[in-house]
């Protein structure tokens, strides 16, 4: 597979379809670090390992560069997905970037417990399944049962954040400057730990509708918690009433912001009125 | 920093005896930003909005915070009374200590004083924290558009230029009148359809202010109230105008019964727009007419009464009596509606000629007899208890007004909501003719069913809230609203801060938000005229660079954090 | 794990046209209500964040109603529409940590009169009495 990419990107430079691609290359000392390929012979040193989201790394340096500049991406299934996000929000120019897209192997799906660990346009390798993560048990115990005792769970794993934002930093949906997860009116400053309940379930949420599942965040984290787990069960309820997937269509925004005429509930009608204690009107 | 007065009021202690105003009182005035408290016995007799006035000015301060009864009380109109006075409204708020709090928590002495505290510590926050919108004043172009030239446009149209404006007036047919045009006898007088409105034809053709545009339709609406620039498509090409209002009267359209009774396969089962047209041209010969009324009306689908057919069965029976000698006509109704004296003589007028009533169950509806023509129905009667068939040679069926197929998109265009069936949504219920967005107005039958005097009257109901507007000349953006006292602000897109995502684009029901590019990046920059302070942008701006600067995240985060501070 | 029975704090945002109105006509009414709740008005529901709704429950409230209009009849052009899309979503957040999306009450168009805005205070005040106690999530707790 890795032969397949190096092909293809090299066919990109040449063709100057591309005047750079962004990958991984096995550097100095063997260091493995995102480069820029500009010349087709450099892309000998192009490695595919370890998984490395580029999506944001991507927005920056299309950022810099002059507007006739176009760069391809070499992306797995989540970092395309995280593309077609920050497309969606502006961030990236569609027409400067092109993907290169390949499919994870089943043992990197199961790591990320990924249900779609392919790009939507894939060019080397071959797809496998991915796996449902709500049935992971160690998900489950995180997002099932007793209220009282996942709530306990939750504040013992939360409580251990030592607020180094890196779940906000490498996510790559989280772009804003300033971020509200710094602001005093939101999260208290110079705390540790962090607020859990203004600080993590604030960043949850404004991930609810654009989380892509790439699990950037819980893999960044120092202390192991499992934030991408916070996200399954908004996933699932866009899923579930909007049939929406963040990351699958530049061209659909989240049904979150529109009204119901144009983003109806697949199946259920509009309700009249609507009161989460069951009381009638 | 601009200190801030708190006016407390007893309410010849219907506050006083439940909440502790004197401890409050004393806490307050240790607050650095309050600059006084004072007790009063009432805020709301003569007079004391000239006293308060005169405090307010002598402290020399710009907020108020009145600690009395509710808006829905009497706080608005003293908030009214201090802004007469010369006070900037903008800057008094009210906090309600009668209804939302002495008098629910009467029993509660001790907890209602602490949210009154609490409350009021809030009120304080959000006027420290509070930031002033900056107010845009609109030119309002002195022209307006009239879409439609049915009754209801036409009578919008010369209604306002009776008054000095000038009007275009579009319409998609060639020339003015709508439906009535093709009706030649109308109920409740008798006259045929265009000489109903024949003045307003005339008016429109000698009065210079208007100009009609026959065959036209509206391809793009840009602008906002009081500047709106609209394109037309007509035979001449595209005309480019800028008017400061839109009258809609694009009228209705009436259902098809497709599949019912028999309609469009049976002979002679037609709907009343087809009988208008045999009367029109003397094909409505006949020795019985039965017609029915509600078909494919007060249903599950559509459970409005469309108000005209029970008139116009009225009107149609008695015509086919007249000119067929002998012939009979029946009417199979669920009610007869007849609203008003006019429409009920009518009624009787009916009934004296001979015009036969039955009425039927909605649950057990007539059916139709014959194969290839029409040869009777059967009906139940539920007054006799029992099941007739009449012997007929023709079926009318009156079937409900239903929006024009090109509503919708013209609601897209002009944004402004339109009801579960698709007629234009008025502002229920006090602005029968008024739309949520301000500077459209809406009239005749694309608002509601109507016979043709209440789309005149509609017209010029439109035709003068639409003056009011234009005539309004400067208008200043932030007192463009229903809220009493104006628009809480506009929101307005920090540059800096915004990462350009589009949340607020896609989710302002005004289509106040756009995006625009600046450098390599794109900046959101709301248009304040559009704006009507909804907040929807706030709420789903990422990083907080979305702001109401009236009510903006500093003083709600206070707010929120003095809310249930500890009190004594 | 101790409940909050003692403790209920609910911060009520409503809009000016429902919630508002109910609170006016239950005060006429002189409908008693427990004391354990602050309301701040917006002008309409739409204003209400997600993020505020979670400063709330951060700051020490037990519970967050949102009262709008009903769903056809926002003022603002179905501007309560994502409102409730949105907030119905934190309340699935608010499940998925256990925390309760019962703490957060959305009423559109079901606390316009008297008596549903009385009954709504009263019943929504009961049921956090018998949540569990979210101590251990504020940053004072344990
Ligand atoms: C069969 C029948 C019989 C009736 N008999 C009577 C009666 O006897 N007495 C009575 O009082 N009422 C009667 N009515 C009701 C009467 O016709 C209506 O109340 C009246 O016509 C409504 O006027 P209007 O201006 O709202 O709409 P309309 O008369 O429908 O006029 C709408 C106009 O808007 C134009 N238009 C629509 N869409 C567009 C667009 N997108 N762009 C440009 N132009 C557009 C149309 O061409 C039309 O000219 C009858 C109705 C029917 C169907
Ligand atoms: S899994 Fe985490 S890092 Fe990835 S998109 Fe979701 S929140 Fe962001
Ligand atoms: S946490 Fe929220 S404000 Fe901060 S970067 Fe992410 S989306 Fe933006
Ligand atoms: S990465 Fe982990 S430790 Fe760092 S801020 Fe996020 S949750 Fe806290
Ligand atoms: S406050 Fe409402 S109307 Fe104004 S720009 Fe924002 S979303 Fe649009
Ligand atoms: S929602 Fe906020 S960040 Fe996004 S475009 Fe609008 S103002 Fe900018």
């Amino acid at each position: 597979m890795l032969d397949q990419v190096k092909q293809k990107a090299k066919e990109i430079l040449e063709k100057k379809e591309a005047d750079g691609v962004l990958g991984l290359r096995k550097g100095l000392f063997d260091v493995i670090h995102p480069h820029v390929f500009t010349v087709p012979s450099e892309l000998d040193a192009l490695v595919l390992e370890p998984k490395w989201l580029f999506a944001k790394m991507a927005r920056a340096i299309l950022r810099e560069k002059p507007q006739a500049w176009r760069l391809a991406v070499i992306v797995r299934g989540c970092d395309e997905r995280a593309i077609v996000e920050l497309v969606k929000r502006n961030q990236i120019d569609r027409e400067r970037l092109l993907t290169l897209g390949y499919a994870c192997d089943m043992d990197q799906a199961k790591a990320c417990l990924c249900s779609r660990p392919f790009p939507q346009k894939l060019d080397a390798g071959a797809a496998v399944e991915g796996v449902d993560p709500l049935a992971d048990e160690r998900v489950k115990a995180y997002l099932e049962g007793d209220a009282g005792k996942r709530m306990e769970m939750w504040a013992a794993q939360l409580k251990r954040c030592i607020k180094c934002y890196g779940c906000r930093n490498s996510c790559p949906i989280c772009v804003c400057v300033p971020c509200k997860l710094e602001d005093d009116v939101w999260v208290e400053r110079g705390v540790i730990p962090a607020e859990m309940i203004s600080f993590q379930i604030i960043r949850a949420f404004h991930l609810s509708d654009t989380c892509v599942a790439c699990g950037a965040c819980q893999e960044a984290c120092p202390v192991g918690i499992p934030l991408m787990t916070l996200q399954l069960s908004m996933r699932e309820a866009l899923k579930k009433d909007y049939n929406y997937e963040a990351g699958l269509d530049a061209n659909r925004k989240s049904p979150v912001l529109f009204d119901f005429a144009k983003e109806p509930r697949p199946g259920q009608a509009v309700p009249d009125w609507v009161d989460s204690m069951g009381k009638k009107p | 920093m601009a200190k801030i007065g708190v006016i407390l009021c007893t309410c010849f202690g219907e506050i006083g005896r439940v909440v502790d105003l004197e401890s409050l009182k004393t806490r307050l005035e240790a607050d650095p930003a309050v600059d006084f408290v004072t007790i009063r016995d009432s805020l709301c007799l003569p007079g004391d909005a000239t006293r308060m006035q005169a405090l307010i000015r002598e402290r020399g301060i710009g907020k108020v915070i009145l600690g009395a009864c509710s808006i829905y009380g009497k706080m608005e109109f003293v908030r009214l009374a201090l802004a007469r006075e010369g006070t900037n409204i903008r800057t008094v708020r009210a906090v309600d200590l009668r209804e939302g709090c002495a008098w629910v928590h009467g029993k509660d002495p001790v907890g209602a004083s602490r949210r009154a505290a609490n409350q009021l510590e809030m009120e304080i926050a959000l006027l420290q924290n509070r930031q002033d919108s900056k107010d845009v004043a609109i030119r309002v172009q002195q022209e307006a558009l009239v879409i439609g030239a049915g009754p209801a446009g036409l009578s919008a149209a010369c209604g306002l230029a009776r008054l000095g404006f000038k009007i275009h007036l579009v319409d998609r047919g060639s020339a003015p009148g709508g439906l009535l045009n093709v009706i030649t006898k109308t109920f409740p007088i008798d006259e045929p359809g265009p000489e109903k409105i024949k003045n307003l034809v005339d008016e429109t053709g000698n009065n210079s202010l208007i100009r009609f545009y026959g065959k036209t339709k509206v391809s793009a609406v840009k602008g906002y109230a009081g500047d709106f620039k609209v394109s037309l498509a007509g035979p001449e090409g595209n005309t480019a105008l800028r008017v400061g209002a839109v009258v809609l009267a694009t009228g209705a359209r009436v259902l098809f019964p497709q599949g019912m009774f028999g309609y469009g396969k049976v002979k002679n089962v037609i709907t009343q727009m087809e009988m208008e047209r045999r009367f029109a041209t003397g094909a409505a010969s006949c020795k019985t007419a039965v017609f029915v009324q509600c078909v494919g009306a007060r249903n599950s689908e559509r459970p409005y009464c469309s108000t005209i057919c029970c008139p116009l069965s009225l009107k149609n029976a008695m015509r086919v009596m007249d000119e067929n000698p002998g012939a009979k006509a029946y009417v199979l109704h669920r009610d007869i509606m007849t609203p008003g004296s006019v429409l009920e003589a009518y009624y009787r007028k009916a009934l004296q000629k001979g015009v036969q009533f039955i009425r039927f169950d909605a649950d057990r509806p007539p059916e139709m007899r014959g194969q290839d023509q029409v040869s009777g129905i059967e009906v139940f009667d539920t007054i006799s208890g029992v099941s007739r068939t009449i012997e007929t040679d023709l079926l009318v069926l009156s079937t409900p007004f239903i929006p024009d197929p090109d509503a919708t998109a013209l609601a897209r265009m002009l944004n402004i909501p339109v009801d579960k069936y698709g007629f234009y949504a008025e502002v229920y219920p006090i602005h029968p003719v008024e739309t949520r967005n301000d500077g459209i107005f809406i009239c005749g039958t694309a608002r509601w069913p109507v016979a043709s005097d209440q789309a005149i009257a509609q017209g010029e109901a439109a035709a003068m809230k639409a003056a009011s507007f234009l005539g309004k000349v400067d208008l200043s953006a932030l007192t463009m609203s229903r809220v009493p006292g104006g628009k809480l602000g506009h929101a307005v897109a920090d540059a800096a801060a915004c990462t350009g995502c589009g949340n607020c684009v896609a989710v302002c029901p005004y289509q106040a938000c756009r995006l625009q590019r600046t450098g390599n990046r794109s900046v959101s920059r709301v248009i304040k005229v559009r704006c009507k302070a909804c907040g929807s942008c706030v709420s789903v701006c990422p990083n907080g660079a979305m702001q109401m600067p009236e009510q903006n995240y500093r003083a709600v985060g206070e707010m929120i954090r003095r809310a249930f501070r500890e009190v004594r | 794990m101790s409940a909050e029975r003692g403790n209920v704090k609910i911060l009520v945002f409503t809009c000016r046209w429902c919630g508002l109105i109910g609170a006016d006509g239950a005060g006429r009414k002189r409908i008693e209500l427990p004391a354990s709740y602050r309301v701040i008005q917006v002008d309409c529901a739409g204003y209400v964040e997600p993020d505020a709704v979670i400063r709330a429950l951060a700051s020490g409230a037990t519970g967050v109603a949102v009262l709008g209009c009903h769903v056809g009849g926002c003022r603002f052009n179905d501007a309560n529409h994502p409102a409730l899309k949105r907030l119905e979503l934190l309340k699935t957040l608010l499940d998925t940590t256990g925390i309760g999306g019962r703490r957060l009450l959305l009423g559109f168009g079901t606390a316009h009169e008297s008596h549903q805005y009385a009954e709504m205070i009263v019943d929504f005040h009961r049921e956090l009495e018998g949540m569990p106690s979210m101590a251990s999530w504020l940053p004072q707790g344990e």
